[in-house]
């Protein structure tokens, strides 16, 4: 079976214009958070017929990349890129097979991805310092329209980024998940394996970033109350967190009170 | 769109001018005056994106009084450097430290529930406070002129930034206690071992990894450790 089929060439151009624009939410518009994986993953998905498979994907991406802060000048992983990547290569890398070893495979190759985003970032942001040269108003000239264009203009490069990344690395992908396909069964159970386990990897960076204590206590009060009253007790899912979540929110306000 | 143009050197300076463009034009219609205020806004600016509404709506009152001759001397140069940095921390803290965070756990563990809807929980939340907030603040600024005593007595994001992470912590630990009620997908292949044992199991695999994130791992490293480990379970046919 051929990789490159028209559709798959189709889906690769309507991806990389997708994730272009999707991905201008990340910095250079609007920050609404459209572009976070846990967003931008189920809609590439929905877009290519997949929408689960897009939603497993950010999901763990976010949990993995939530704390990953654009402070000052540091330049994080463009979990954006990595989600809609990872969930288009999955989608269209899986044809019909069984998807989560796919799922695991193109989420281990986001971190070869990874250095690639942010140095294309780190190149955008050195570029966009000629805008600043380029917008300072100059006498007899329409006051303003420099800078308007200058710095629109950023919106375009910010996107060109994107787009092209999307359409180098997308077919690289492609190659790779049809490797994949060709290797032992254990291979593909290894990577079902660990999908299961990133959520956990996920939880564990962002607890590192949240408390300065490796077993928080309310990290602790959580758990012991979830596997209280949802496995004991066999309450709905849902309803344990709520519970949870009301319980620390006592407990912080008692505190609160006392304080 | 403060950040269209974001660069390293200048960060968010062109769009803090140009986002103060409608008003310089409104107020100033002499073209050199125009000009020199252009030129003014394109001095260094960078805050976090949120906060910067108030440091907008507080330069567009002192131009305003500046324009108008009421307040000639306004330093909108001055207030600006000294919103900017402290504005800055605060935003990271509340925004990307501690509300993104919260949203996502909570659609974590909605998603987990087995819900589709996990995005839709994420944007809510977070848009319902980051919109508000960002409105409200254009016009705070605007009203106090960017006093900033009058931004931390409206709002502690301090407070609520802490409450926020401990709440966050809770609804993942209380995930971490559902792991054997998890979706399908991410349920796992332990038969033998009881729900209790799986959910202490999961709850120490995450604090190992803690360990390892604080002794100078990244989650990518760990990521291609974990991987590892499940080819390396997967040919001695635990999986």
């Amino acid at each position: 079976m051929a990789i490159f089929d028209t559709k798959t060439l189709t889906d690769i151009i309507l991806v990389a214009l997708a994730g272009g624009i999707i991905g201008l939410d990340r910095t250079a518009a609007g920050q609404f958070m459209f572009s976070q994986p846990i967003v931008a993953g189920p809609l590439t998905g929905w877009m290519l017929g997949d929408a689960t498979t897009g939603l497993i994907i950010g999901i763990v991406l976010e949990l993995i990349w939530v704390m990953d802060i654009p402070v000052g000048t540091f330049v994080p992983a463009d979990s954006t890129i990595l989600a809609v990547w990872a969930t288009a290569v999955a989608v269209l890398g899986s044809a019909g097979r069984e998807p989560l070893p796919v799922i695991g495979f193109s989420l281990l190759l986001t971190v070869a991805l990874i250095p690639a985003t942010m140095r294309a970032d780190g190149f955008i942001r050195k570029w966009n310092s000629r805008l600043a040269a380029a917008a300072e108003p100059t006498p007899g000239e329409h006051a303003g329209r420099r800078l308007s264009r200058a710095h629109l203009s950023g919106i375009a490069v910010f996107f060109l980024k994107s787009f092209v990344l999307y359409l180098v690395l997308l077919p690289l992908g492609l190659i790779a998940a049809h490797l994949f396909s060709g290797l032992p069964m254990r291979f593909q159970g290894s990577m079902s394996l660990f999908v299961k386990l990133l959520p956990l990897l996920g939880i564990a960076s962002v607890v590192r970033r949240l408390s300065i204590k490796t077993a928080d206590g309310f990290l602790l009060i959580g758990f012991v109350t979830a596997a209280t009253i949802g496995l004991a007790l066999r309450a709905g899912f849902l309803l344990v967190m709520l519970v949870a979540a009301t319980a620390t929110w006592v407990g912080v306000k008692y505190r609160e009170g006392r304080s | 769109m403060i950040q269209a143009s974001w660069s390293f050197d200048r960060m968010q300076t062109l769009g803090f001018a140009y986002a103060m463009l409608p008003a310089l034009r409104r107020l100033y219609p002499n073209g050199d005056e125009l000009t020199s205020r252009i030129n003014l806004h394109l001095e260094y600016f960078n805050t976090q994106p949120y906060l910067a509404s108030f440091i907008l709506g507080a330069a567009v009152r002192l131009e305003e009084g500046r324009a108008s001759g009421r307040n000639r001397d306004a330093d909108v140069r001055g207030m600006k450097a000294a919103l900017m940095a402290a504005l800055g921390a605060l935003g990271d803290s509340f925004f990307w430290g501690a509300l993104k965070p919260f949203a996502v756990a909570a659609a974590v563990a909605v998603f987990l529930a087995g819900l589709w809807w996990a995005p839709l929980v994420f944007l809510v939340i977070y848009n319902i406070w980051h919109v508000g907030l960002r409105v409200w603040l254009l016009f705070l600024g605007y009203e106090s002129g960017g006093d900033a005593v009058s931004l931390v007595a409206a709002f502690n994001f301090t407070k609520l930034a802490r409450n926020l992470k401990i709440m966050s912590l809770s609804l993942l630990g209380g995930i971490l206690g559902m792991l054997p009620l998890w979706r399908a997908e991410f349920r796992l292949p332990v038969p033998v071992a009881g729900p209790f044992a799986i959910a202490v199991g999961g709850l120490a695999a995450t604090l190992g990894m803690v360990l390892l994130l604080r002794a100078g791992g990244t989650p990518a490293k760990l990521m291609f450790g974990l991987a590892v480990v499940c080819v390396v379970l997967a040919f001695l046919g635990a999986v």
